[in-house]
């Protein structure tokens, strides 16, 4: 599995591009969503490797953690606690990690937690927390310029993308896999040559579909939701991404099927941005907090109990 | 074939040796006076006809197609907006906004079906049309989608809306906005056929000719008889004056109102429905800045641009209108006070959502009062449209009336013509038999 791991790390590293390398679709990339299907380069392409690393190493936490409302003066922290909110990037039409709840219009998910987990930190109130809606090509944009103080949102840590954010230690472990109709026979990606599968413009999985061998046709679009629309308008054959994501869209869609076993490993961290190297170091102390108190746990039950019993937290990494 | 050909010169010589005798030069002025007058009643029904086929295309065509294609694009801007204000309110859609989406649908398909007759089977209005009708059966579908999926409380719903909404903006709009164009050009053309200037003046000329060709006939007669009047002749000239007149007459008043119908009528309604399309777009670029949560994007410079476009002295909203009827002035002018009045909390909207209050933003944006400020200058735009759209039926119908009068009548008092301009001058030619 290590040995997986590393390829599929190389393998990324193929794809960086110049600029911020993290996004799979060059910047600056046009705000409009709508547009991002047509600026989207054909995946798998050679582009200069990133140094090598460790992406799953973050920074380690200093001691002990400040008592909310009472941030350490002239660190990040405090000028979030002087705004009154913390500015949480994600997305909105991820089932179970981050999206729209129809009912009360309010976004939520196992994402959204972790940056209320943040929020509960710094301000002692959970709801301090203002979400903006990212695409998936600019989450390393977003983090990286400040736009948003944080980002969560189903994010693959890896080294192209350290060059230019920091990542927070890793919070879920998922993999790629593949979704398709009830009626398909196909046990894995691999069986899906020459299909049309969809994936989110600048996401990881856009690109390795790219790299399965069989050569299924990748087709993107501005976010994973629209990738399930295509998909039950019959105009993509299967969808591919992170298992959780495609969990999600099971749930939603009795006709489909997620097959096969996770051909990545897509560790899922926070972004932020590479100035404020304590703001990361807060973050990791939350997270480390949680993962002993049992919150991680809870949190995981209460989204994603449906797909499986809570595993043991991924173990915190430090450089 | 070859004796015609042959006959043809001792023909020629003969109708020019005619002048040489009196008789002769009698029977020529009977052929010209008698071929003045056919040539001006022909001309008389074709003007008259061609003119009232131009306008009554024109006001049974062209212009309700113009009307028709605004109808497509604002109730295409319209179920944009709405769909996504009822998303943003959360939970199941409000009723008011469900109708009012399934009235715009209906509103759109309707027009759609009309214009399909009123379009010439190729050109690009209608490639537009079919475009748009295919185009509108797949969106409301898409829309249709939404709503199951959000009744479920399934999120896909907001996929497919957003899927729904770039169909309708990206597609649906730019086609209804080129259907509006071609129709404006054919206003613009129907005016010109309407006006049939060339046969118009064609007749005008062949009646002064005939004028003419009596008055030095009857100096002829008066010179070479001891007779100073010919009372068929005079009366045949009477009539020729008459007709000259009620021609003119009709003819005038059918330019002027088809220029005053242009100008007052057409020009305005295209300026209104400019401006009701602009304010539809400004509104919906507020509830999908909303939706997409993304804090102000393209959508808002959307905003910006239209709300400039707006508030321009001497462009679609802020213009002259008074002059052209005090009422529709004060329907323009509180138009756009109402907008100005939406576009401030519209700004409102925008500082609480840049400010973290996303709910507060959407609570303004949709809630009572905000909405109220929009609907009334939503519905100051529809009174101004419909009185404009009023003025011009008015106008076209006066501009029709009397040209049948002229198609018939026309050629009738040529023929009356032709028979007293005769008799005038076989009583002449009798003297010599």
């Amino acid at each position: 599995m290590r040995i997986r791991a590393a390829l599929v790390v190389t393998a990324l590293a193929a794809t960086a591009l110049a600029g911020c390398s993290g996004d799979s679709t060059p910047l600056p990339v046009t705000p409009d969503r709508r547009d991002a299907v047509a600026t989207v380069p054909a995946p798998g392409g050679s582009q200069p490797a990133p140094p090598a690393c460790d992406p799953r190493a973050s920074l380690r936490p200093a001691g002990a953690l400040p008592a909310p409302g009472d941030m350490p003066p002239g660190s990040y922290m405090a000028t979030i606690q002087e705004r009154g909110r913390l500015i949480l990037g994600t997305s909105q039409d991820t089932l179970l990690f981050s999206s729209r709840n129809p009912f009360s219009g309010r976004i939520e998910g196992f994402d959204v937690d972790m940056g209320r987990q943040v929020a509960q930190a710094i301000f002692g109130d959970p709801d301090k927390i203002q979400i903006k809606v990212i695409g998936y090509d600019q989450r390393v944009s977003s983090a990286a310029d400040g736009t948003v103080d944080l980002v969560a949102d189903t994010m693959t840590a890896n080294c192209e993308r350290w060059t230019d954010v920091n990542f927070s230690s890793v919070y879920y472990e998922a993999g790629q896999k593949v979704l398709v109709s009830k009626s398909s026979t196909a046990k894995s990606i691999d069986d899906l040559g020459g299909k049309k599968i969809c994936s989110a413009a600048g996401s990881t999985s856009f690109d390795n579909i790219g790299k399965v061998r069989t050569r299924p046709v990748a087709v993107a679009r501005p976010a994973f939701g629209d990738c399930l629309v295509a998909f039950q308008r019959n105009e993509v054959d299967g969808i591919s991404t992170d298992d959780t994501i495609l969990a999600g869209m099971a749930a939603q869609d009795p006709y489909a099927k997620v097959i096969g076993r996770r051909f990545t490993e897509e560790p899922y961290a926070m972004a932020m941005g590479k100035s404020n190297p304590e703001f990361t170091r807060f973050v990791n102390a939350v997270l480390e907090r949680n993962r002993a108190d049992g919150t991680w746990r809870k949190t995981y039950d209460k989204w994603l109990g449906d797909v499986g019993p809570a595993p043991t937290p991924p173990k915190a990494r430090y450089r | 074939m070859s004796t015609a050909l042959a006959a043809r010169p001792g023909v020629l010589r003969r109708v020019g040796g005619l002048r040489h005798s009196s008789p002769g030069r009698l029977q020529l002025l009977i052929a010209a006076l008698l071929g003045l007058g056919l040539l001006a009643g022909v001309l008389a029904g074709v003007a008259g006809s061609s003119a009232r086929a131009g306008t009554s295309d024109l006001g049974g065509r062209a212009q309700p197609l113009l009307v028709e294609a605004e109808t497509i694009y604002s109730a295409l801007a319209d179920a944009d907006t709405t769909a996504a204000q009822a998303f943003l309110a959360g939970g199941l859609e409000p009723a008011a906004l469900t109708r009012r989406y399934d009235d715009d649908l209906a509103r759109a398909t309707t027009a759609l079906t009309s214009a399909a007759r009123r379009t010439a089977e190729d050109g690009s209005a209608a490639g537009a049309v079919r475009t748009l009708s295919a185009g509108v059966a797949d969106y409301a579908a898409l829309v249709a989608t939404a709503r199951a999926n959000n009744r479920q409380g399934l999120p896909i719903g907001a996929s497919y809306l957003s899927e729904a909404s770039r169909l309708n903006r990206d597609t649906l709009q730019p086609q209804a906005r080129q259907l509006f164009g071609d129709a404006q050009r054919e206003v613009e053309d129907g005016y010109g056929e309407a006006a049939a200037l060339g046969w118009v003046s064609l007749l005008l000329l062949s009646l002064l000719a005939l004028l003419v060709a009596l008055i030095l006939t009857q100096r002829y007669l008066s010179r070479r008889t001891q007779r100073t009047f010919n009372v068929p002749l005079v009366a045949a000239t009477a009539l020729t004056v008459v007709l000259l007149l009620g021609a003119g007459t009709i003819l005038l008043t059918q330019q002027t109102r088809l220029e005053r119908a242009a100008g007052r009528g057409s020009g305005p309604v295209a300026s209104i429905a400019e401006s009701r399309i602009l304010a539809l777009q400004a509104r919906g670029d507020e509830a999908l800045t909303l939706a997409a949560r993304a804090g102000s994007g393209p959508y808002e410079q959307d905003f910006a641009t239209v709300a400039e476009r707006l508030a321009q002295p001497g462009g679609p909203m802020v213009n002259q209108y008074g002059e052209l009827d005090p009422a529709l002035g004060r329907m323009m002018t509180r138009a756009a006070e109402g907008f100005q009045r939406y576009v401030t909390a519209h700004r409102d909207v925008r500082a609480l959502d840049d400010s973290g209050d996303y709910e507060g933003a959407v609570k303004l944006a949709v809630g009572p009062e905000t909405t109220k400020t929009f609907e009334g200058v939503r519905a100051d735009l529809d009174q101004a449209y419909e009185n404009r759209k009023a003025f011009f039926t008015e106008e076209i119908s006066a501009a029709g009336s009397g040209l049948g009068l002229l198609t018939v009548g026309g050629p009738l008092l040529a023929l009356a013509i032709c028979v007293l301009a005769f008799a005038g001058l076989r009583a002449r030619l009798e003297e010599y038999r």
